[in-house]
């Protein structure tokens, strides 16, 4: 930083980056992937749907069944849009609040806890959406989303929150103490 | 505002129902603001646009805080590495806090919508709160630019 006196900002440990980076890498592989291979994973999915026609609901009329199938489709391929977008965007918020919480957390042991909460929320929440796409083939919308939400997001998500609540609450005490000193 | 970005992101999952029930509510409590004509038929479908347009608002917020919050962190990095002069700072540091306030704006915007209609909530929102708050953020930006582009002695 150029005020003087100022701290520079300091590097959270090596593997949270590198989780991180690895979060963008696996956002943009599965960005690519989607856009590469959109006839296949469609196919794949929708053969999936129609050898298990009871938990889809199928019942064998074209018409009902193919509007079953297309709003399978349409949430299996938003799953896999928001397992790009939400892994880009945290693994760069990984990277900005573990810098936050590296430069500014004083105590070792609530840094640490931070920085660990951040990385693990923030790089397992948008596998969740991933999770979620590959399950509705086997189980359907409604289960799919229980099991994603319940395994992946809820846990991670939570994680992510907590920790970032507590580096407001950190940032904030460091500025009143700073103030008070 | 990444904490709200991402709370909020949690709320719009979680509290879904409970949203939706509040935003139906909130427009059948303001009849005349939402130009309802006493036809079920009609008043149902602008209720529906009314509490699609609110829940958009929030889904914006919750896109906007996470991604604003990003840009305000690495822009201000940048002043605060490359911005020569203690004022030019503070203006940039400003500007740029200012306008990391634009998604609140989204929430004013699903607010106003619910409570004076569509129209006249959306208008509110734009002018009064997102223009002012994303022309503070460009502004920032710009500043940030210009201060990039001068040539280093």
């Amino acid at each position: 930083m150029s005020d003087a006196g100022a701290p520079t900002w300091r590097l959270p440990p090596r593997w949270v980056l590198l989780v991180a980076v690895l979060s963008i890498v696996a956002a943009e592989v599965g960005g690519g992937a989607m856009a590469r291979f959109k006839v296949e994973l469609t196919r794949w999915a929708r053969d999936g749907m129609l050898a298990r026609p009871g938990v889809h609901g199928l019942v064998g009329v074209r018409d009902v069944d193919e509007r079953i199938l297309d709003e399978a489709l349409v949430k299996f391929d938003a799953g896999l849009r928001l397992f790009h977008m939400h892994a880009e965007g945290m693994g760069l918020v990984i990277i900005a609040t573990s810098m936050v919480a590296a430069t500014v957390i004083q105590r070792a042991a609530a840094r640490r806890a931070i920085i660990a909460l951040l990385t693990v929320g923030g790089a397992g929440y948008p596998v969740g959406y991933l999770a979620w796409s590959a399950l509705i083939p086997a189980y359907g919308l409604e289960r799919s989303k229980a099991i994603a939400e319940w395994l992946v997001w809820v846990p991670f998500g939570t994680a992510t929150i907590v920790a970032l609540w507590g580096l407001v609450g950190c940032v904030a005490w460091t500025m009143l103490a700073r103030r008070r000193a | 505002m990444l904490a709200l970005g991402e709370t909020a992101g949690a709320a719009m999952s979680r509290l879904k129902p409970e949203i939706e029930r509040y935003a139906a509510g909130r427009v059948a409590a303001n009849p005349g603001a939402h130009g309802f004509s006493g036809s079920a038929e009609y008043d149902d479908e602008v209720r529906e646009r009314a509490v699609f347009t609110a829940e958009a608002g929030l889904s914006f917020f919750h896109l906007h805080g996470e991604g604003v919050g990003l840009v305000l962190f690495f822009a201000s990095s940048l002043v605060a590495a490359v911005v020569p002069g203690r004022r030019a700072r503070a203006a940039l540091y400003a500007l740029l806090t200012f306008g990391g306030l634009f998604p609140i704006g989204y929430v004013v915007y699903g607010a106003a919508v619910l409570e004076l209609g569509r129209d006249a909530g959306v208008e509110l929102a734009e002018r009064w709160i997102l223009a002012p708050l994303g022309l503070a953020a460009i502004a920032g930006l710009v500043g940030l630019a210009f201060a990039l582009a001068r040539p280093r002695v």
